[in-house]
């Protein structure tokens, strides 16, 4: 994402660009439950680098919407605030990947084809 | 883990109150997570401990991820804000020129150089400039903290080509009069309930700086009507933005309000003279006029009256055209539609 070589404003586009996704790539990994540092993880296994300072307080705003529902739980050692889509949230995901698609389409035909 | 705690702690401060304690508690489960992973085992060596909080962002900047910044005055309501703002700034500016002008004609800065006069004026100016801006802004604070989602929305989005036709709709209400009036109504209430006794002529003596009131206790039985005549202008001009457009209602409430300001006008004009000038006072000005201070507060007495006056009469016309509006041209429209 920080890339040396290209210039701070292109990183500023860039990270206006990811904004808009960060939302979809969270909500598409949270079908089964998951912490924030195991999502953070997981996201970042798949090639989505998101910042925790980012992704944390997005899960907590995600969850004021009712698009997550979370709870406290106690496994292995501590305490740990696990997060799951909820009913709405399933529903807003799978329009999103709708539109994502589209999206998509529109903007590769826009960019890569005469 | 001392630093950890002291690290929470600082972030904790800066969070709203609602939700602290939990959001504190997810940070440090994070947090340990990430501290775990570095250095698996159960006590962390304070080098990881301070590069994880190195890593994970000044307390400042994690705090600031979490809190939801609402704009003072919001996208909505600016561009109405930036026009009375602009508005009320000029006429303020405007009138303190005015004041300068007749300060000078009149001589009330003969005793003093007139530079040091105007850089007083000035600085005069630029304080009631900034008191205005403050209460503009605390008024459109509160509206924008008050006033209806739905309201914002409507400033927003509910127009139609139609709004560009010429032909004026006589419901139609202007949102920045209306917010004009409010403010104006909200400076006046402040200047008549707080600076009464400030309200006055300021001139230079040879000691320094001399006040006599312009207003004289009599007027004091006045202020709880005028503020009320106002308060209820304010309150009309809200029931109006909430409700877009002028109805029925709200004709029938400005009527009142107007017949209790005519009476109120009135009860003024016929009443004792509220306009006096000490006549100490009134030498001390030395003004240069071949007028008695006696005769001076008489003119002003009239010409006060004689604003009244005015006053009362455009207010009777306001209310006989709203009468007129509501009242005879629903009547002849209803007759068109049953006759056509």
């Amino acid at each position: 994402m920080t890339d040396p070589t290209i210039s701070e404003q292109t990183q500023s586009l860039v990270q206006e660009l990811r904004r808009g996704v960060i939302i979809l790539a969270a909500l598409s990994q949270l079908h089964e439950e998951q912490y924030g540092y195991s999502l953070m993880k997981q996201l970042e296994d798949r090639g989505m680098q998101i910042d925790q300072g980012t992704l944390y307080p997005l899960l907590r705003r995600l969850e004021e919407q009712n698009l997550l529902q979370s709870d406290w739980r106690v496994d292995s050692s501590r305490p740990r605030r696990y997060y799951v889509l909820s009913e709405t949230g399933k529903k807003i995901l799978e329009e999103l990947t709708e539109e994502w698609s589209r999206l998509k389409n529109t903007i590769d035909n826009l960019l890569f084809e005469d | 883990m001392e630093y950890l705690n002291t690290y929470l702690n600082e972030i904790s401060r800066r969070l709203p109150r609602k939700n602290r304690v939990d959001i504190i508690e997810e940070i440090r489960s994070l947090l340990m997570d990430i501290i775990e992973e570095r250095s698996p085992g159960a006590n962390p060596d304070e080098a990881t401990v301070k590069a994880v909080l190195k890593d994970y962002g000044s307390p400042h900047q994690v705090a600031q991820q979490y809190i939801d910044y609402q704009p003072l005055i919001g996208p909505e309501l600016y561009p109405i804000y930036q026009l009375v703002l602009k508005i009320v700034l000029i006429v303020i500016a405007a009138l303190n020129l005015v004041g300068v002008l007749i300060a000078i004609v009149s001589g009330v800065f003969i005793e003093t150089s007139l530079f040091i006069a105007i850089v007083d004026r000035f600085f005069d100016l630029v304080g009631s400039l900034v008191n205005v801006f403050g209460i503009v802004t605390l008024v459109f604070f509160l509206f924008e903290r008050l006033a209806s989602k739905e309201f914002k929305k409507e400033v927003k989005e509910d127009w139609s080509p139609d709004d560009l036709s010429l032909t004026e709709d006589k419901t139609r209400i202007s949102i920045p009069e209306i917010i004009a009036e409010i403010t104006l109504g909200v400076i006046f209430i402040v200047l008549i309930n707080v600076f009464l006794e400030k309200i006055g002529i300021y001139f230079r003596k040879d000691t320094g700086w001399a006040f006599t009131p312009f207003l004289n206790m009599h007027v004091l039985r006045y202020i709880p009507r005028l503020t009320a005549s106002i308060v209820l202008d304010i309150g009309l001009n809200l029931y109006l933005i909430r409700q877009g457009a002028w109805n029925r209602a709200a004709i029938v409430a400005k009527i009142i309000i107007n017949l209790f300001k005519i009476a109120l006008f009135a009860a003024i004009i016929f009443g004792p003279a509220i306009l006096s000038i000490e006549p100490t006072a009134w030498e001390a000005l030395n003004l240069d006029l071949t007028l008695t201070a006696q005769r001076f507060n008489q003119l002003i007495n009239t010409a006060l009256s004689a604003v009244l006056g005015l006053t009362i009469l455009s207010l009777t016309i306001d209310v006989m055209r709203h009468l007129v509006q509501t009242f005879v041209k629903k009547e002849a429209a209803g007759l068109k539609i049953k006759t056509g």
